[in-house]
C-alpha cells in the first residue's frame, strides 16, 4: 500500500468522532426484552381468541364436534389415538419446561411413540382410500349431469353422463319415469317421443343406478316442452 | 417487569391455553359434544357395522399407555431434584412392542373388513 494512503488513512481514524459508551444495538437486553413482551402478548392474544372461538362453537366459533370423526360422521378410532398420544405428550413436555427451565431431552421411546401413533394414523387412512368408501367418506356416489336442461317432442336428444366415486365399476343402468316419455340407451343418451306423442310440457326423470352398489344413484330431471 | 416475571405469565399463558383445551375437549367427549358414535364399530366391504375386537383392544392400550406415561411424568416432577433438569420419561421397548402390536391388530382387522370381508345377508 502506497506510503502516503496510509498516512491517509490514519489521519482519517485520528479524525473521527468516538463511538457512544452504550450504543442500542439489536442483540442489547432492552430490545430481547421488547420484542419478549410483544411476543407474549401476542401469542397470549392469540390462545384467548383460540379458545374464545373454542368455547363459542357453532356459528363463527371453531367447532370441535368432528374432531375424531370421519367425513361420513362416525368416530375414528385412529384419529382417536392421535389425539390422546398428541395431549399427553405435549402436556407432559410442558410440565417439564416448567420444571426445568429449558426444554427437556426427548428420549427415543418417546418418539417411537408419536411415529407409531402417527403412522397407524396415516396407514388407516390409507386403507379408508383403498376401499369402496374412499376418503370423500360419503361412500360409493354416482353423479349425473347433462348437455341440455330440456327438450321438445321430436327434437334433440340430450346425452346424460354418470361420473362414478368410490366405485371400481363405473357402469351403470339407466331408466326413465315416466316409461313412455321417450327412451334413454345404455350410453345415458336421451332420445325423446315423437310430435303428439305424450302430451307436454312435463317433466321426465332419468336415473342412473350403479351396476356394482346398487345404493349409489342419481336423478335428474329435464323439461319436455 | 422483570425476566422472573416474564416467565411466570408464559407460564401462566401456556398453562391456561393448554389446560382450558384439554379441558374443554374432555368435557366434551364425556358429554357427547365430540361426536364418538360408532367409536368402536367397524365397517365391511359392502357398508355393513360390525362390533369391532381390534377397536376395543387398541382403545384400552392407548387409554392405559397414556395415563401410565402421564403418572410417570408426575412422579418424576414429585421426586425431582430442586435446580437439576428432568428429561422426559423414556418408554420401555416392551410397552412399545405391545403398542406395535396392538396398532398392527387393529389395522390389520380394519385392512380385512374394509377390503376383503363381506357378512352375508341375515348376519
Amino acid at each position: 500500500m502506497h506510503p502516503a494512503f496510509l498516512v491517509l488513512l490514519q489521519a482519517a481514524a485520528q479524525s473521527s468522532p468516538t463511538p457512544p459508551s452504550n450504543p442500542i444495538t439489536l442483540d442489547s437486553p432492552k430490545v430481547t426484552f421488547f420484542a419478549a413482551v410483544v411476543a407474549l402478548g401476542f401469542l397470549g392474544g392469540l390462545g384467548a381468541a383460540l379458545l374464545f372461538l373454542v368455547l363459542k362453537q357453532k356459528k363463527g366459533g371453531i367447532d370441535l364436534s368432528s374432531l375424531v370423526s370421519e367425513p361420513t360422521g362416525e368416530a375414528s378410532m385412529s384419529r382417536f389415538q392421535l389425539l390422546v398420544f398428541t395431549f399427553v405428550i405435549a402436556v407432559s413436555f410442558f410440565l417439564l419446561v416448567v420444571n426445568n427451565g429449558q426444554f427437556p431431552e426427548t428420549p427415543n421411546g418417546v418418539l417411537l411413540l408419536l411415529g407409531i401413533s402417527s403412522s397407524s394414523y396415516l396407514v388407516s387412512k390409507g386403507i379408508q382410500a383403498s376401499s369402496s368408501e374412499g376418503l370423500s367418506g360419503g361412500g360409493p356416489q354416482i353423479k349425473i349431469h347433462s348437455d341440455r336442461a330440456s327438450t321438445n317432442l321430436g327434437g334433440p336428444t340430450v346425452q346424460f353422463q354418470a361420473d362414478a366415486t368410490g366405485l371400481t365399476n363405473p357402469a351403470v343402468t339407466w331408466s326413465l319415469d315416466p316409461p313412455d316419455a321417450g327412451a334413454i340407451d345404455v350410453n345415458g343418451l336421451y332420445t325423446p317421443p315423437a310430435a303428439g306423442a305424450v302430451n307436454t310440457p312435463m317433466k321426465v326423470t332419468i336415473t342412473a343406478v350403479s351396476k356394482e352398489d346398487l345404493r349409489a344413484k342419481d336423478t335428474e330431471t329435464i323439461d319436455l316442452v | 417487569m422483570s425476566d422472573s416475571r416474564l416467565a411466570l405469565l408464559t407460564q401462566w399463558e401456556v398453562t391456561i391455553f393448554l389446560g382450558g383445551l384439554a379441558a374443554i375437549i374432555a368435557f366434551r367427549l364425556l358429554t357427547g359434544g365430540i361426536n364418538t358414535r360408532y367409536l368402536l364399530y367397524g365397517k365391511t366391504k359392502t357398508g355393513s357395522r360390525y362390533f369391532s375386537p381390534e377397536r376395543v383392544q387398541l382403545l384400552l392400550f392407548t387409554l392405559g399407555t397414556a395415563m401410565f406415561y402421564l403418572l410417570q411424568v408426575i412422579n418424576s416432577l414429585k421426586t425431582a431434584t430442586k435446580g437439576v433438569p428432568q428429561p422426559l420419561p423414556d418408554i420401555s421397548n416392551e410397552t412399545l412392542a405391545l403398542l406395535g402390536g396392538s396398532h398392527m391388530l387393529y389395522l390389520g382387522g380394519k385392512a380385512y373388513a374394509m377390503l376383503l370381508k363381506t357378512i352375508p345377508k341375515g348376519e
